[in-house]
């Protein structure tokens, strides 16, 4: 029986596939695809066709050829894996390199510009406070514990952002009221919230929240903050809360600011300010806000409000509160 | 207040605070004895028998809690707690060792004086506190238990009642959500937090101008309630 292809060629058809099986897969695999071809060939086209033996000695030198070659192959392609994953590897470990180097800069900006102040204000008053007049340095000395105020507003930032990351903080729940949480933000953040005109908007039948009340406090405090800073003073600010189905919505509406469309999510990523941003702010309030709503098994988005304006949105889970005793059942 | 000067006890660590407390809480006219940790804290309260204590929560020795604990043993002495640490549980142990009242580092020394004078007003009111309480048009009658805003009477249910009561017992302090708890529902209800959620909502709904920015039933988030009488 004469087959239409030289053996030789078939062999080459053989190589083609522990080649291509090589290439493929791992190395283990390509070994196993050789020897697989090398029996199969003797089997079906090296005359004793139909049985393993051989009967023309050449053919054990085409064997062990085939198998080199698989395995000189599959070694080539292994190492070129390995080096691509390394690759790959040093192409993430630069990224993160450079996204510390940025956020280390953005870091020393934030802490050293109220720093620089603080030491001049301080040392303006200490050498030549008696020849300042009076409200001059009133006002240095006010200057120096606002920027005192901010800077350890900023160092707590830093600190929640890396605690809520390492997963050190526990959430610690209890029964809330977001109406509570939400007038106790309002009046701890009277003072930044002054130029703006809040409104507030809480059903009086929202359930209450099994949460963490001081961190949502955190989280909400940081849109509102947020809106404070980087819309118009006299602008309307809106906080809400409404239920939908199985959550709670509370949303920090603002009606003097835009985002553009690819900015909507990237302003959650750490160290990551909207693109008109200049009035300060370490850039990690949204994203310790998502990171503390995550921890309770919310979302927290932002989207555009038809007409302008931006919507900062978070839910929490609603659980089932247990039932208040009706007033006389108690004593 | 006595007539002379009332005198602090200052106990905290670090020399640059103790400095400038010093400075500032002699210029109000108090006067200051300094401690610089926990060991001190406790002879220098016995012997110069203050009749206020700052305690700092983070000193090197023993921790503050303790300080407040061993005070507490012989002394109902008005204990102001100075806490760089924003978590509420540390807070909430402090005011349960017997602490009066806590500032939250950093703080303007205008809010530690105003915690000073409500603690230590707090020490010379009668134990049983005030039997009545005034804010903007209110006027309630915790012993009649009549309630009165804008001339005219407002309904509260006896719970409502006792929990403005203690509130009042307290009034300008915050007290913990466990010892609300306590006093008004009793020791089994200590974890019944939601009581307090649904009774203080009651509760402003009735008696704040503005039920969700109130003025007078304030919460501090994690911690309890503080009853804001005076302006």
């Amino acid at each position: 029986m004469r087959p239409r292809f030289d053996p030789v060629n078939i062999a080459m058809l053989y190589m083609l596939a522990v080649v291509v099986v090589a290439l493929r897969f791992a190395r283990g695999p390509a070994i196993a695809a050789a020897a697989l071809s090398v029996l199969a060939f003797d089997f079906a086209f090296v005359p004793p066709v139909g049985t393993f033996s051989v009967e023309d000695a050449q053919y054990l030198f085409t064997f062990a050829i085939m198998l080199a070659v698989a395995l000189a192959i599959s070694r080539l392609t292994e190492d070129v894996r390995v080096r691509a994953r390394a690759q790959a590897r040093l192409a993430v470990e630069a990224e993160t390199e450079r996204v510390r180097a940025t956020l280390l800069a953005s870091i020393s900006h934030d802490l050293r510009t109220p720093l620089a102040v603080m030491a001049g204000a301080s040392s303006g008053l200490a050498e030549s406070g008696e020849r300042l007049r009076p409200e001059e340095r009133t006002a240095l000395a006010r200057s120096l514990f606002e920027q005192a105020r901010k800077m350890s507003d900023r160092v707590s930032k830093v600190l929640d952002m890396t605690r809520l990351e390492t997963g050190a903080i526990a959430p610690e729940r209890d029964w809330a009221s977001v109406g509570e949480i939400a007038g106790s933000v309002l009046r701890g953040l009277a003072e930044p919230l002054a130029t703006h005109r809040v409104m507030i908007e809480v059903p009086d039948d929202l359930p209450l929240l099994r949460v963490d009340a001081a961190l949502v406090e955190q989280a909400l405090a940081n849109l509102l903050e947020n809106a404070a800073r980087h819309t118009p003073t006299g602008t309307v600010v809106r906080l809400r809360a409404e239920r939908q189905d199985r959550e709670v919505v509370v949303s920090v509406e603002n009606f003097g600011a835009d985002l553009p469309e690819a900015d909507l999510e990237r302003v959650f990523a750490k160290f990551e300010r909207g693109t008109m941003e200049s009035a300060g702010g370490m850039g990690l309030g949204l994203a310790i806000c998502r990171a503390i709503v995550r921890l309770h098994g919310g979302r927290a988005w932002a989207e555009p409000i038809a007409g302008g304006g931006i919507a900062f949105r978070f839910t929490l889970p609603v659980e089932e509160a247990p039932a208040m005793p009706p007033e006389p059942a108690l004593r | 207040m006595t007539a002379t000067r009332p005198t602090i006890l200052v106990v905290e660590d670090e020399p640059e605070i103790r400095r400038f407390l010093r400075a500032t809480l002699e210029a109000e006219g108090y006067r200051i004895v300094e401690s610089p940790s926990g060991r001190r804290a406790a002879i220098d309260a016995a012997t110069h028998k203050p009749d206020i204590a700052l305690v700092d929560l983070g000193l090197p020795d023993f921790d503050g809690i303790e300080v407040i604990r061993r005070i507490r043993e012989w002394s109902g002495m008005p204990i102001v707690v100075l806490s760089a640490r924003v978590h509420e549980r540390s807070k909430i142990e402090a005011l349960d060792a017997g602490a009066n009242d806590y500032v939250t580092k950093p703080f303007a020394i205008g809010e530690l004086l105003a915690r000073i004078r409500a603690a230590l007003r707090q020490a010379v009111r009668p134990p049983s506190g005030e039997r009545t309480l005034a804010f903007d048009d209110v006027a309630i009658d915790l012993e009649a238990r009549t309630a009165v805003r804008g001339g005219v009477e407002v309904h509260l249910t006896p719970i409502e009642f006792r929990l403005l009561g203690a509130l009042a017992r307290n009034a300008g302090r915050v007290v913990t959500q466990r010892r609300l708890l306590e006093e008004v529902w009793g020791p089994t209800h200590r974890e019944d937090t939601h009581y307090l959620r649904i009774y203080m909502k009651q509760l402003r709904d009735k008696l704040e101008r503005d039920p969700l920015r109130p003025r007078r039933l304030l919460t501090e988030t994690g911690v309890g309630y503080r009853l804001a009488a005076e302006d």
